[in-house]
C-alpha cells in the first residue's frame, strides 16, 4: 500500500467512474413552494464535491475538441485539458477533463453547459475532484474559507452600521423590541429603494441598447406618409415590413417625391428583407455576387449620364442648388428633374435589389 | 429581484416554512427533500444569519444518528456547509458536535465521511478550548488509514486534515500507536459514495 499522494499528479493516472459523476434521476414529488426553476434531484452540494477540475461528457467525437474548449473559455481561463480516452464513453462521443484557473469559472461553466446541446450532441458536465491534487484540495477548502469569512464580516459590518444609523433618528427611549422592528422596516425600505435603483437603472439602459427594428420603421413612415403619429412600437414594425412589400408597385409614384429621401428610405429598408428572407441557397449568393460584380461598372455609367444619382445618400444638398431665383426658370428646372427621376427610376429598382443582396448574406 | 428581496425577510419565511415542514411531515420522502434543500441553502453565506436563527445546526446535528443513511449524509453535507461560518461553528461545538460528527467517520458512505472530514477542519479553525479534542489520538489514526486509502479524494482530504490540524509529533505518536495495535486496520473503509 504505497501511498501515491501528490507525487503523482491525479490527472494522468488512469481515470475511475465514481457514483457522483452520475447524473442522478431528477426528483418530480416535490410540491409547488419547493419546486425550482429547473428539475432537480435530491444531492446536497458541499465544497467536497466541487472542484476546478470538470469532466465533459457526450462530447461528439467528430473533432471539436477546440470549440468544446473555446466554449469553456468563455467562463474563465483554461489552464489545461485533455481527452479521457481510458474513461467509458458512448458510442460515437468522447470525453474530456478541463482544468479551470478557478473555481467560479468552473461552477459558471457547470451551471451554463451541462445538458446543453453541442454539435447534436448533448453534454453531460460534472465535477470531478477525484483528479485534485492534495495542494489543489488545501487550496479550495482555505478559500472556501475566506470566503466564507469574508461575507460574515461584511454581514456584520453591515448589520452594525444599520444599528448606527437607525439611532440618530430614533434618539429618544424606545424599547429594544421596537428598535429591532424598525430596524428591520429600515431593512425593507432599503431593499425596496435598491429595487427601485435598479429599476432605475434598468430604464435609463434602454434606450443605449440597440433598436434596429424600432429606427427603421420612423423613416420609412417619414417618407411615405410625411410625419404620422408613432404608435407602440409593435405597429410601427409592422407597417415597415409593409412598406418594402409595396415599394416594387409603387416604384414610379414613389421616385417623384424626393430623390434624397428615396435613397435615404432604400437604405433603412434594406435590412427589413434581409430578416424576412433568413435563408439563401449558396449558388444562388454566388451568382447574386458574380451579377453584382458585372454590374457595378454598368452603374456608375449609368449615374454619370443620367445625373439622377438616386442611390447615394449623403447628397443631401442638392435640392437648394436648383433655385433660380426665377419662376420660370424654377418651372424648366423642376419639368427637367421630374423627367430625370422617371427615367432614373427605371434603373432605380435594380440596384435596391442589388443592393439587399449583398446583405442577406449577413 | 427576487434574489435583492430574498435578502430581507422573505428568505427567512421560507427557510422557515422548510424547517416547519421537516418537523411536520411524516414522510420520509418531504423529509429527505427538504434536508437536502436546507444544505444546500446553508452552502449560500447570505442565509447563514437565517439558518443560525431557525437552529438548523441542532437540526443538522440531529441527522447525524438517524438510521437513514441519506438523513446522516444530507445532515452532514449541512454541517460542512455551515461549517465554513464562525457564527456557526460556534455554535456546533456548544452542542456537542464534534463527538457526532467523528462519529460519521466510520460510515460507509464516502460523501458522508468526506463532510466530517471536512467539518472537523473547519471546526479545528475555531479559537475553542473545545476543539483541541478534534485531535484525537483515535480521530488522527483514521486520518491516517484514510491518507492511504484507494480514494483520491479521501485520501487528499486526509493528508491536508494531517498537514493543516495537527503538529507533526502528534502524528508520528499516532502512528507509532497504531502500529503497535495492529486491530485498527481492520475497520472498513468507506465505500465509494
Amino acid at each position: 500500500m504505497a501511498a501515491p499522494e501528490d507525487k503523482i499528479p491525479g490527472c494522468w493516472v488512469a481515470p475511475e467512474v465514481y457514483k457522483h459523476h452520475e447524473q442522478r434521476r431528477v426528483c418530480i414529488s416535490r410540491p409547488k413552494y419547493r419546486e425550482g426553476r429547473n428539475a432537480k434531484a435530491v444531492k446536497v452540494y458541499t465544497i467536497n464535491l466541487e472542484s476546478r477540475y470538470l469532466m465533459v461528457q457526450g462530447v461528439p467525437a467528430i473533432g471539436v475538441m477546440t470549440e468544446l474548449i473555446q466554449l469553456c473559455a468563455l467562463y474563465g481561463a483554461v489552464e489545461e485539458y485533455r481527452p479521457l480516452d481510458e474513461y467509458p464513453a458512448e458510442d460515437f462521443t468522447e470525453v474530456y477533463l478541463v482544468k479551470f484557473q478557478k473555481l467560479t469559472s468552473a461552477r459558471a461553466a457547470k451551471r451554463r453547459m451541462d445538458e446543453k446541446s453541442f454539435y447534436g450532441g448533448v453534454l453531460h458536465v460534472c465535477y470531478v475532484p477525484e483528479y485534485e491534487s492534495v495542494e489543489d484540495t488545501r487550496s479550495k477548502l482555505l478559500d472556501r474559507r475566506r470566503y466564507i469569512m469574508r461575507a460574515a464580516q461584511n454581514k456584520v459590518r453591515e448589520r452594525e452600521q444599520k444599528e448606527t444609523g437607525n439611532e440618530e433618528p430614533t434618539t429618544s427611549k424606545t424599547a429594544t423590541t421596537s428598535e429591532k422592528i424598525i430596524s428591520r422596516r429600515d431593512r425593507m425600505t432599503n431593499n425596496d429603494n435598491r429595487g427601485e435603483n435598479s429599476n432605475f437603472s434598468h430604464y435609463s439602459g434602454f434606450p443605449l441598447l440597440p433598436l434596429p427594428p424600432q429606427e427603421h420603421p420612423y423613416y420609412g413612415h417619414k417618407t411615405q406618409h410625411g410625419t404620422i403619429p408613432t404608435e407602440d412600437k409593435m405597429g410601427t414594425l409592422h407597417n415597415a415590413i409593409i412598406n418594402t412589400k409595396q415599394q416594387p408597385a409603387q416604384g414610379l409614384s414613389f421616385s417623384q417625391t424626393s430623390s434624397d429621401r428615396e435613397s435615404g428610405t432604400e437604405q433603412r429598408l434594406t435590412p427589413n428583407p434581409a430578416s424576412v428572407v433568413r435563408f439563401v441557397p449558396r449558388t444562388t449568393n454566388l451568382e447574386n455576387r458574380k451579377r453584382k460584380k458585372e454590374d457595378v461598372p454598368e452603374d456608375t455609367h449609368t449615374d454619370v449620364s443620367g445625373k439622377s444619382e438616386p442611390l447615394i445618400g449623403p447628397k443631401l444638398p442638392e435640392p437648394p442648388k436648383l433655385d433660380m431665383e426665377d419662376e420660370s426658370l424654377n418651372t424648366t428646372v423642376s419639368l427637367i428633374r421630374s423627367t430625370m427621376k422617371q427615367v432614373g427610376s427605371v434603373p432605380d429598382i435594380k440596384p435596391v435589389e442589388k443592393k439587399i443582396k449583398p446583405r442577406r448574406r449577413i | 429581484m427576487w434574489r435583492k428581496s430574498s435578502e430581507g425577510s422573505d428568505r427567512f419565511e421560507y427557510l422557515q416554512t422548510l424547517v416547519t415542514e421537516f418537523q411536520d411531515t411524516d414522510c420520509e420522502e418531504a423529509k429527505e427533500q427538504v434536508l437536502a434543500n436546507l444544505a444546500n441553502f446553508a452552502y449560500d453565506p447570505t442565509n447563514m444569519e437565517h439558518l443560525r436563527q431557525l437552529q438548523v445546526t441542532d437540526l443538522f446535528l440531529d441527522m447525524l444518528t438517524e438510521d437513514n443513511e441519506n438523513f446522516v449524509e444530507f445532515g452532514m453535507g449541512g454541517l460542512c456547509n455551515l461549517s465554513m461560518d464562525p457564527e456557526c461553528r460556534e455554535l456546533i461545538l456548544q452542542s456537542g458536535g464534534i463527538r457526532l460528527v467523528t462519529d460519521c467517520l466510520s460510515s460507509q458512505r464516502e460523501e458522508t465521511v468526506l463532510s466530517a472530514i471536512t467539518t472537523l477542519m473547519n471546526l479545528a479553525a475555531a479559537p475553542s478550548p473545545r476543539s483541541s479534542h478534534i485531535t484525537d489520538p483515535a480521530v488522527l489514526q483514521c486520518m491516517l488509514r484514510f491518507s492511504l486509502s484507494e480514494s483520491p479524494r479521501l485520501r487528499n482530504l486526509a493528508t491536508v486534515f494531517l498537514r493543516d490540524c495537527c503538529g507533526e509529533e502528534q502524528v508520528a505518536r499516532a502512528e507509532r500507536q497504531m502500529q503497535g495495535q495492529q486491530s485498527a486496520v481492520g475497520i472498513p473503509l468507506p465505500k465509494d459514495g
